[in-house]
């Protein structure tokens, strides 16, 4: 759970390519990290937007999915259904944040920072209920060795494409959900305004529900499809997290889609990192992203224009 | 023996960072999570000082404070204009520079302490002296504990003076609402810089007395585990008052040894030590929001 673990894109499988690799593999694997991360930051914001709760737990509904899934894996169940009780895992588990915590908070009308500062207890919890369980190691979802393809002159593993294919996947599928449906359209009204949703009478308190579930479920994706290519341990939750969050504050935090567009970039902006400077300045060079961008441009890329302090 | 001074040294310690993290949650109500660079930042400083120029321990952990303290503009010019979750991931990102420095000011073959190996990355300086002053060396355990005793109490001292002060009030009247504080023509700004650079120039002092004791620092010291430890410690205890985060420390340094005496296996301690923390977190902000003995809610 400290930013000591170096995750994403610094892939054991990039290394033999860059010393002769082009700028467009460093890219193209840069593209696909930040795909992973594009989802997590969209899990985030799903929860974020309509309901102003910082969801940290979101980083421990990260963790435990692979571990789920590698458990059922070994007890010889088939991978659709390991992955499905894996997600399923996720989602009650970010559902039970809702239910145990933050809906009694709101209901005393606590201040953001009881809901962050509980999110995080839920958070250490649950990670190391986790490590109590199942070990600190690292562990890998995948036996053997990957399969390989290339195209103009490119190549890509077989996680690699799994985590391009998912990602694109669930994020085609959320977006014309949330554009095209009358429950979409819902959520999109209480992002933009929960009170003024509340007075309409809609209820809020099952749109509240369906923005955690949505989020465990999308960041179970983004952890499987990462675990299934890296490998997984207890604490790589709140490294996640942390990106997502870089992410949506990056991306402009009154819109569905700047996480999104944030967490490309930020995979690409890392990989390059590795590239052009080392592997250890991955942190530094995000962080420092992040504190350029709230200082200078606190909208972010997508969001509106407005002053920080006039609306928090 | 040895044990109980052990924990007097160690509690000592925590409740200087406590103290100091109540300037900034308690009376400026921002939550930070870089104060664990900043104590890293002040052991670094001890370390480095006395191992290579051979400063004594007053002026070390004097020039640790006022390096940590002009360093504090890193998270109270943010402040300026950030408040809530945006503070918090401001104050995040300036951890995560501090630690990423730490950790990678290194180059093998270098002495440790030039300008090429100024930290030594992850292997940590060793060999840090124990407390020197006029000349005559404390290194005995309960010598040590009696500096950190006369430390802690100095801080105490520093604390109260100002927080009871003028000084103190207007902060109050910050945290309580700022745009009122401005109107009546006090400049809030300036108020977060220093309440900033104190809070941060004290947590260096307990760094610096940290590195003094264990003789060894790494870029650990400036984890986020360790910045969230420090802010559980405001959190449980309490803030906006002395007692508050003194009892917050006691209790935070209490857990490890009440789980030592119920003979919980060495192998689950870490683990089981950090939920409870984790347990204590939800129980305070859904039960006792102001802490055990605290006397401001962060709303």
């Amino acid at each position: 759970m400290s930013n000591e673990v170096v995750a994403t894109p610094s892939r054991p499988d990039m290394d033999g390519y860059q010393k002769q690799g082009s700028g467009m593999q460093v890219l193209l694997n840069g593209l696909i990290a930040g795909m992973t991360m594009s989802v997590m930051a969209l899990a985030f914001t799903l929860v974020y937007l309509p309901t102003r709760v910082f969801h940290v737990a979101l980083g421990a509904t990260y963790t435990i999915a692979p571990f789920i899934a590698w458990t059922c894996l070994g007890a010889g169940w088939s991978w659709p259904l390991a992955v499905t009780l894996a997600t399923l895992t996720s989602v009650l588990l970010s559902l039970a944040c809702e239910w145990v915590n933050h809906w009694p908070l709101e209901q005393k009308n606590a201040s953001p920072s009881a809901h962050l500062v509980s999110s995080l207890g839920i958070y250490i919890l649950v990670v190391q209920a986790t490590a109590l369980k199942w070990g600190n190691d690292p562990k890998v979802l995948r036996i053997g060795l990957d399969s390989v393809c290339s195209f103009w002159g490119m190549v890509l593993t077989g996680a690699q494409v799994t985590q391009a294919a998912g990602s694109i996947i669930v994020l085609a599928c959320f977006y014309a959900w949330l554009g095209f449906s009358n429950i979409g359209l819902q959520l999109r009204g209480m992002a933009d305004n929960p009170v003024e949703m509340a007075l309409r009478g809609y209820n809020v308190r099952r749109l509240r529900l369906m923005a955690f579930a949505l989020a465990g479920a999308l960041g179970a994706v983004s952890s499987l499809t990462v675990s299934f290519d890296l490998g997984f341990d207890p604490h790589g939750g709140l490294q996640a997290l942390l990106l997502a969050v870089v992410a949506m504050i990056i991306g402009g935090r009154s819109s569905f889609l700047g996480p999104v567009i944030a967490g490309a970039l930020l995979g690409v902006i890392r990989s390059e990192v590795v590239w052009f400077l080392s592997a250890r300045w991955q942190e530094a060079v995000t962080f420092l992203l992040l504190a350029l961008f709230l200082l200078f441009k606190p909208h972010g890329i997508l969001g509106r224009k407005g002053r920080v302090e006039a609306d928090s | 023996m040895n044990y109980l001074l052990h924990l007097l040294i160690y509690l000592d310690i925590y409740i200087i960072v406590a103290l100091s993290l109540n300037i900034v949650v308690g009376y400026c109500g921002l939550l930070t999570l870089a104060h664990a660079g900043y104590f890293a930042v002040g052991s670094y400083a001890y370390a480095l000082l006395t191992l290579k120029l051979g400063w004594g321990f007053l002026p070390s952990v004097a020039a640790a404070a006022i390096l940590s303290g002009t360093l504090s503009l890193a998270v109270s010019l943010p402040a300026w204009r950030l408040r809530e979750d945006f503070f918090v991931m401001a104050s995040l990102s300036v951890q995560a520079l501090i630690f990423s420095a730490i950790n990678n000011w290194s180059k093998p073959g270098e002495p440790v302490g030039t300008l090429a190996n100024l930290t030594n990355g992850p292997y940590g300086v060793p060999g840090v002296p124990r407390p020197d002053i006029m000349g005559s060396v404390f290194d005995t355990i309960g010598s040590v504990a009696t500096i950190s005793l006369v430390l802690a109490f100095l801080n105490l001292l520093v604390g109260w003076a100002l927080l009871k002060s003028p000084w103190g009030r207007v902060l109050q009247a910050m945290r309580d609402d700022e745009l009122a504080a401005r109107g009546l023509g006090k400049n809030v700004r300036r108020l977060k810089v220093q309440a900033f650079a104190v809070a941060c120039g004290m947590v260096a002092v307990a760094g610096a007395l940290y590195a003094s004791y264990v003789n060894y620092v790494d870029a650990s010291l400036s984890s986020l585990d360790h910045s969230i430890l420090m802010l559980s410690m405001v959190i449980v205890g309490g803030v906006g008052n002395f007692r508050g985060p003194v009892v917050g420390a006691a209790v935070l340094i209490a857990i490890p040894e009440i789980m030592r005496l119920l003979q919980i296996p060495d192998t689950m301690a870490a683990e089981i030590r950090l939920m409870a923390y984790g347990l204590l977190l939800i129980v305070m902000m859904h039960l006792r929001p102001q802490g055990l003995a605290g006397s401001y809610r962060m709303e």
